[in-house]
């Protein structure tokens, strides 16, 4: 043995991954200025410019409800998949790029790759998320919260954008190509925002559209957001269940989007599994 | 043809094994493609072992299956004494690998890529720093190690990987294609790092090429495939030797398939005489004078043999004689 190999030590025998792979996936998001502005402009500009002119245009929808609020806050359930969503190309570079087979022969369980990166678009989700509540608190938003109800925002949020990875692990992997993913974007990214009462409520939908509406995640995280931040009246969850207090009417949101994370990972992990091991 | 092991083995706990043994492998991939077709050979501790052959033959899903990336469909095989299948992290706990495409992190420079492999390997940071900097030294990466791997050229990003796959100080480094798409000299280059790698690290190399010339300089043993079988195992000179130390091409005006079968019918030799284009080519062991006369004789009875040389045997030559068809023929060239 040379130099090279002497004194030459593990740390431990684990098998460890998630923590390097997750600065990884941060390093990557952060790794240039047009990046990062590309993650900041859309809530800047949201909660700066075009809630307030949603306001100006179409406030006063409902007694006692802030709509510059109401829609500022929505953003959340816009925001967190898009960028979920838009994180699956990176799913496509590594694997196409070939980094990813350097992991796939790491002394890691597997399944901490797609749980790294989730993480790691998570965490840049929280730091959108921060950004659109103390833009909106600075702009004069009417938040109403407890430590309660922080709670949900917390479990709305995390659930809203691992659930969204997890889809968009699966769909990168199973599509493969960047040019058949990008439709996919704004398809699963935005679209169900329209629906959901992210900027109007449920209630001016078509019955048939509405009803489709109540089974989706983001309808029910936009719900527990409202919650957390405005309060009862606001959140729209009264509408969601029609039955039960506030609190219950929440826990049941927040069990809704934890069966589609649930289930959006086990997807993932079923689809990762299949196109990493032949 | 297949090449059959005597005795089948595992690892038995407590004794030291081979650090590789593949034992009556298959794999069969979705569709029905069978890959490889019941393989089996080991590797010695500290052994240059390569895996020869063409595209197709089987090379890359035998490596798979080694570096855990590939499930066998039959047989077995162990790495480090860890079975592939059972323990796989404990197998990749025990190898470096070098892949054919580059899989370089591009996001970030030659040392970054070095450090997040020690985190992701588990080693301690002081000795993970030490020892990616007596790598890049030794790849002679070090002026450029902080620079974005996207500016390196394909050498530095070969070498790099290379460092990379002995980062972990592996027992076994498995090297797939690793002078594939390089011009000659980095070529060369790469030959002599390995060959560095192999008395100065000690590690047992496992690497497979489709340039059996080279190989036949560097490997200690082969094992050659085609078409998911094995069909020759054992050191370049053992089995040169059994085909013999030369080879007569003789050039053909005319029809060499005929030829070929005429000859082959004359001389009764062991190995039967082989076509390359308008070649036919005769494996001379040590009766050279003999075939050069009987040789003279046949050219005389008018076979259209217009030209003949000698050469050297190489590990080409005992491909295509084991195979019937000559190695560049499979490899499209």
């Amino acid at each position: 043995m040379t130099a090279i190999a002497a004194n030459f030590h593990r740390s431990s025998q684990r098998p460890t991954g998630l923590v390097p792979l997750y600065g990884r996936r941060l390093r990557v998001a952060t790794k240039t200025v047009p990046g990062i502005i590309g993650q900041l402009i859309t809530p800047v500009l949201w909660v700066l410019i075009v809630a307030p002119a949603l306001a100006d245009a179409l406030g006063d929808f409902a007694p006692g409800v802030d709509y510059y609020t109401y829609a500022a806050i929505g953003q959340i359930v816009l925001l967190v998949p898009f960028t979920s969503m838009f994180a699956g190309i990176n799913v496509i570079v590594d694997k196409d790029f070939g980094v990813l087979r350097d992991f796939l022969v790491a002394p890691i369980r597997r399944r901490t790759i797609p749980l790294a990166n989730a993480l790691g678009v998570l965490t840049v989700s929280w730091v959108q998320v921060v950004i659109i509540i103390g833009l909106a608190a600075a702009n004069g938003a009417e938040l109403d919260t407890s430590a309660s109800r922080v709670v949900f925002l917390f479990g709305a949020v995390s659930l809203l954008g691992l659930g969204t990875y997890g889809l968009a692990e699966a769909l990168a992997y199973r599509v493969g190509r960047q040019e058949a993913y990008g439709p996919l974007i704004p398809a699963i990214g935005v679209t169900p925002f329209m629906l959901c009462g992210g900027i109007y409520p449920l209630a001016v939908l078509p019955t048939g559209v509405r009803w489709l509406a109540y089974f989706l995640p983001w309808t029910h995280a936009v719900a527990l957001v409202r919650y957390a931040l405005m309060g009862t009246a606001e959140s729209g969850l009264a509408q969601i269940w029609g039955f039960g207090a506030a609190p219950v009417q929440a826990t049941l949101s927040l069990a809704a989007l934890a069966l589609f994370t649930a289930l959006a990972w086990r997807l993932a992990l079923r689809v990762f599994r299949r196109a990493t091991t032949s | 043809m297949s090449v059959e092991i005597a005795a089948r083995r595992v690892p038995l706990p407590g004794v030291a094994a081979p650090p590789v043994i593949v034992d009556g492998m298959h794999k069969i991939y979705p569709g029905g493609v069978e890959a490889v077709r019941g393989i089996s050979f080991e590797v010695a501790d500290g052994e240059i072992f390569g895996l020869l052959g063409p595209n197709g033959a089987g090379k890359t899903t035998t490596f798979g299956v080694l570096t855990t990336l590939v499930e066998p469909t039959r047989g077995r095989a162990f790495v480090a004494g860890h079975d592939v299948v059972a323990f796989p992290l404990g197998v990749r706990r025990a190898i470096g690998v070098a892949f054919q495409d580059s899989v370089l992190d591009n996001e970030f420079s030659g040392r970054e890529n070095l450090r997040l492999h020690a985190r992701l390997w588990n080693l301690a940071r002081r000795d993970a720093e030490q020892r990616i900097d007596a790598l890049l030294a030794l790849m002679d990466l070090d002026q450029r190690a902080d620079d974005n791997v996207r500016t390196y050229s394909g050498g530095m990003r070969r070498r790099l990987e290379l460092g990379r796959a002995l980062l972990a100080n592996p027992r076994v480094l498995f090297l797939d294609e690793p002078t594939v798409g390089l011009d000659p000299s980095v070529r060369d280059e790469i030959w002599a790092l390995v060959r560095q790698l192999q008395r100065e690290e000690g590690v047992t190399i496992v690497l497979s090429t489709h340039y059996l010339e080279e190989a036949e300089d560097v490997c200690d043993r082969v094992a050659i495939m085609n078409r998911g079988e094995l069909v020759a195992l054992g050191s370049p000179a053992e089995l040169i030797e059994t085909l013999g130390a030369e080879l007569v091409e003789l050039q053909i005006d005319g029809d060499p398939t005929a030829a070929a079968r005429e000859l082959g019918i004359t001389l009764q030799r062991a190995s039967p005489p082989l076509v390359r284009r308008d070649l036919v080519s005769i494996a001379v062991s040590d009766d050279a004078a003999d075939l050069a006369r009987q040789i003279a004789a046949i050219r005389s009875d008018g076979l259209g043999i217009i030209g003949s040389t000698l050469r050297r045997t190489s590990l080409a030559d005992v491909f295509a004689h084991r195979t019937g068809r000559p190695l560049d023929e499979e490899l499209g060239r």
